[in-house]
Formats: C-alpha cells, structure tokens, sequence
C-alpha cells in the first residue's frame, strides 16, 4: 500500500507500458520469462533464449573488467558480422567479372544510394577485423589463457587469424584496381618460391614444376592474376573462407564454455 | 574438465571455487556487449562518412606501380624480402611463425599460472613473445611507411626529387643504390650456420654448467629440466630462427653480405 502511494505518476505510466509490453501474450510466447527483475528471471532469460544461451547464466566478476579481456574477442565477432551484413549487401551490386568488377566499384560510389558508404563500412571493417584479432591473440597470451585446459582453443585461434588474413587478402583484389590487382600479384607471387612446389622455389626441377603446374597456378588458377584469380578470389571471399571461419568460431565459443572464461589462479 | 583443472600443479583455478564473486549475466554482461556493439557501429559509421575506401584506376596488368604493395598485415614478410629471398621470406618463415603460434600451449612449462597480467613466472615466454611481436610490427611500420620507389628508404619528413623516378636518395642513382652486395665465401658461410645452430643450441645448457651457483641460473636449469630435450629442440629452434633473422639483416645492412650460403640450387 504505502508502495503504491509513494509513487510519481511517470513511474505509474512506466510500469503500465512496460506491462503491456511484457505483459502480453506474443511478448509471453517469444520471450517465455517476463521482466526479468529477480535473480532467478534473470538467469532464466539466459537459459531460455536461443541467442543468450551461449553465455552462461552467471559469469565471475573479473572476467567483466574491460581492462582484463579488451573486449577484443567479443568485438572480433562482432565486426565479423558486420562484415558479413554488409558483404551481403555489396554483394547485390557486385559482379567478379573482368571487365565489370571496377565499373560495379564506380557505381557503388556514385549511383547505388549510400553505397559507398556501404563499401567504406565494408573496408575500415576489415582493416578494424584483422588489427582487433592480433590485438585479441596478444590479450590471450599475455594473460595465459591458452593453457590447460585451453590449449586446443588456442589452435583453432591461430587457424581462426589465418583465416582472417585470408579474408582480408581475397576481398583486396575484388574491386579490380591497381592497389588490389599488384598487392595480390606480389603476394601470390611469393608462393611460386615455395620448395620443390612453386617454379621459381628450390628444388622444383625435381618435380618438373614449371610455371604452368606449380602451386602458385594453381592458387590463381593462371599464370598471372586475371579472370580465373578474380572468380577464385570472389568465391573464396564470398562462400569458401567465411564457412570455414563460421565453423571454426561455432567451435571456438563452445571451447569457451566448456573450459570457462579464464580465472586468476 | 574439473578433473583436469584439479590436477594442475598450482591446485584449483580460482574462479571455480564455490566463493569466487559470480555476478548474473543479465544485464551485466550483456549490457557491456550491447553498449561495445552500439559503440563500434557508431565509430564505423562515423569513419565511413569521413573517409573513403580507396580506388584507384582499373587494373592493367601493363602498367606495375613501383612499389607495388602487399597488403599491411603482410607488407612485414614484403619487407624481408630485402634481406631473403622469397622461399624464405614469403614461404618459410610465415609457415614457421604459424607452427610455433599453435605449438606454444604445448611447449610452455612455466607454471599454469593464468588469468592475470602477472609476467613473474614466466619472464622468458612474455619476453620472446614480446620480442616476435614488435619486431612483426616494426617491419610493418618500415613497410608501410617508409618504403618508397624501388624499395628504398624514405623518410616522410624530406621531400624527394623523385619525378622521373630515377632519384633514390639526394643525389643517389637508382643504379648505384643497390650498392655492391657479394655473398660469403661456400665455406665461411657453412661454418658460419654451422657454428651458430651448435652455439645457440648448446648455449643455454653451457651457461648453466659454468655458473651453477647463480639463481637466476639455478631458475634456467629448472626451467631447462622442465623442458626435457624435444620441447627444448622445438623452443630453442625458434628462438634461433628469429635471431637468426635479426642476424642476417645486420649482416645485410652492416657488412653487404647478399647471401651466407649460394649455392646453385638455394641461397640463404
Ligand atoms: C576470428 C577470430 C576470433 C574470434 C571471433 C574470437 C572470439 C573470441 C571470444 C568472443 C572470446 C571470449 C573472450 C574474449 O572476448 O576475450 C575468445 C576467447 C579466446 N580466444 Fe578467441 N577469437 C578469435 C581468434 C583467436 C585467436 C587468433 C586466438 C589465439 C591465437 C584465440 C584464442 C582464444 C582463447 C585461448 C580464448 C579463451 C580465453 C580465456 O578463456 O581467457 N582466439 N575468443
């Protein structure tokens, strides 16, 4: 009673709306637990949503503080699906062909609606990915997490930065210009010195690699980056690496709620 | 799990004593991540208003831009190639820095010691650690920033006479910049890598013969014992691989040595 009475009428017009939204039975059938304002509602909610329950209910303390983690995984994650929104948005506007790759870049700047801001949220994105996955590796060394039990973890993260190299490499060549064409050459040129595989490595003769059958053609799927790379580099981008990586990470987060987040010892 | 984590030699991790202070994830751990996802959106979106991903013209394989870049996270192994060729530079290393990344949970005996930013028992793992990653990002930095036509050094803050791409330094042809490189004598180069793989292999364990007194040496013999001889070989290896870099870049920029080892098939 005294409750009731103490309260201003914009709490009584608050609670009213907040029960109608959580009050009501579509509310009800998607989020099962209704407001949650009681430790039990709250871990509740965690426990009943798809989404929330890769987390746990509970989590220590220390694993919270921002200077401990950086946040650095978690923001990964995050622009990795940034990524992938607004890669499925350029994707709409993009054709890796030869002749139309560059031109599609040009109309992304000055005729599809916001798209250059599409393709700029694309670019700092990943430019933003690949820096904040070095900076994550350098978290989890320096506070020892890849020890037991997370050894395996730390594997599958050394795959996952790959991968993440990778992405990044294959989406430079897309847009068909000189800065992408030439990093690519110049990087894909450096596999045709691998060992006995590559025609410009030691050891190749003994293979009988030669230009036309070593690894780099096959990467490239040429002799020299054109149509054949570009398609390649499109499909890898767009489908190939990003499974993998989806995989990966599915793998990476499970990892992490099996062994914990790390603790002080 | 907890059976494993039971089993450290340090005992329980803290965080799975029933004491340890748990807080429920909602709201405050889903709040940190709502407002970080609010947060980098923003930052993005703001970023993408104020600068433009760059494009240059189309790509014409007849026209090579000099210098042709790789990419910043890769420009540190571009950067190398100065000093190796490219089966070393482009091949070997980064397949080597990959291996030894996933080989570190398994060949770090330093106590479990976890969670924390405390580096006390663990100085030599932080310290190569360190040392690997600054030197990554230092190549990057000379990559990126102060490399120019023809790969050579510029620094940002003079301004070069390079119109007809003929100028390297003031005053310096291009012709005459790559300066006079020759490569060791076959023998003195074999000896040399000889030498030096059985120094650096034997080293640590000589030091811990000579001085056995010290603590600090008494510490290293631990650690050494810790090891055992194939995650030593695997640890020592590495360390060797990565001062054998800094080694032949001195011996690059200080002495003109090209390569240590020619030989017709493979040069080192
Ligand atoms: C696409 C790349 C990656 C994503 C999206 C990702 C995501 C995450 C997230 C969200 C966490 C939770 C804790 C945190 O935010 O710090 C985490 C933890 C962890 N990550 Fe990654 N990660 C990636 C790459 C890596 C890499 C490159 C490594 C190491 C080489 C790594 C090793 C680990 C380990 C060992 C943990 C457990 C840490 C602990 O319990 O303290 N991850 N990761």
């Amino acid at each position: 009673m005294e409750e009731r009475q103490s309260k201003t009428p914009l709490k009584k017009i608050l609670d009213f709306v907040g029960g109608l939204i959580t009050g009501n039975p579509i509310y009800k059938s998607i989020f099962r637990v209704g407001y949650p304002n009681t430790l039990l509602k709250r871990m509740a909610v965690m426990r009943s949503s798809f989404y929330m329950h890769i987390f746990p209910t509970k989590v220590g303390e220390h694993g919270l503080k921002l200077r401990y983690s950086w946040c650095m995984g978690g923001i990964t994650f995050f622009l990795f699906l940034l990524l992938s929104l607004t890669g499925i948005l350029l994707m709409f506007y993009y054709v890796p062909e030869e002749h139309r790759a560059f031109s599609d870049m040009k109309d992304l700047r000055f005729m599809v609606p916001f798209g250059i801001i599409l393709r700029n949220m694309h670019r700092w994105s990943a430019h933003a990915m690949v820096l904040c996955v070095m900076l994550h590796m350098m978290r989890v060394f320096y506070t020892g997490s890849y020890k037991m039990p997370r050894q395996l973890n730390w594997v599958v993260g050394v795959l996952l930065l790959l991968l993440t190299l990778m992405l990044s490499f294959t989406g430079y060549l897309l847009p068909w210009d000189q800065l992408g064409f030439w990093a690519v050459t110049v990087g894909t040129n450096m596999a045709s010195a691998t060992p006995l595989m590559g025609y410009e490595g030691p050891f190749h003769e003994l293979l009988g690699v030669q230009i036309d059958n070593d690894i780099r053609f096959a990467i490239i799927g040429g002799t020299r980056i054109g149509a054949n790379a570009l398609v390649r580099a499109y499909v890898w981008h767009c489908v190939g690496l990003p499974l993998i990586a989806t995989l990966l990470m599915v793998f990476h987060f499970w990892r992490i709620r099996k062994d914990g987040f790390s603790g002080p010892l | 799990m907890e059976e494993q984590v039971r089993s450290d030699k340090s005992g329980y991790m803290l965080m799975n004593k029933p004491g340890y202070p748990r807080v429920s994830s909602w709201p405050n751990l889903i709040w940190i991540i709502f407002l970080m996802m609010l947060f980098i959106t923003i930052i993005l979106w703001g970023v993408s208003f104020l600068a433009y991903a760059p494009l240059e013209e189309m790509a014409e394989w007849a026209k090579t831009p000099n210098p042709a870049k790789a990419p910043w996270y890769f420009i540190g192994l571009q950067e190398l190639l100065v000093y190796f060729d490219p089966w070393i530079a482009g091949v070997m290393l980064p397949q080597q820095i990959l291996i030894g990344l996933m080989l570190i949970p398994y060949v770090d005996v330093t106590p479990t010691e976890q969670g924390n930013y405390d580096f006390r028992k663990r100085r030599f793992a932080v310290g190569f650690f360190t040392v690997g990653i600054s030197f990554w990002f230092l190549l990057i930095v000379v990559g990126q920033l102060l490399r120019g036509p023809s790969w050579q050094l510029y620094w940002p803050f003079i301004d070069y006479d390079i119109g007809s791409g003929t100028w390297v330094r003031e005053g310096v042809h291009l012709k005459e910049g790559g300066a006079a490189l020759k490569s060791l004598p076959l023998g003195t180069g074999l000896a040399l890598i000889i030498g030096f793989a059985t120094i650096g292999m034997v080293l640590p364990l000589i030091v811990t013969k000579l001085f056995p007194n010290s603590k600090k040496v008494k510490e290293l013999d631990y650690y050494l014992k810790e090891l055992g001889y194939i995650k030593y070989f695997v640890v020592q290896s590495h360390v060797m691989m990565m001062v054998g870099t800094f080694v032949k870049i001195i011996l690059r920029l200080g002495f003109n040595v090209k390569y240590i080892i020619e030989t017709p098939w493979f040069k080192i």
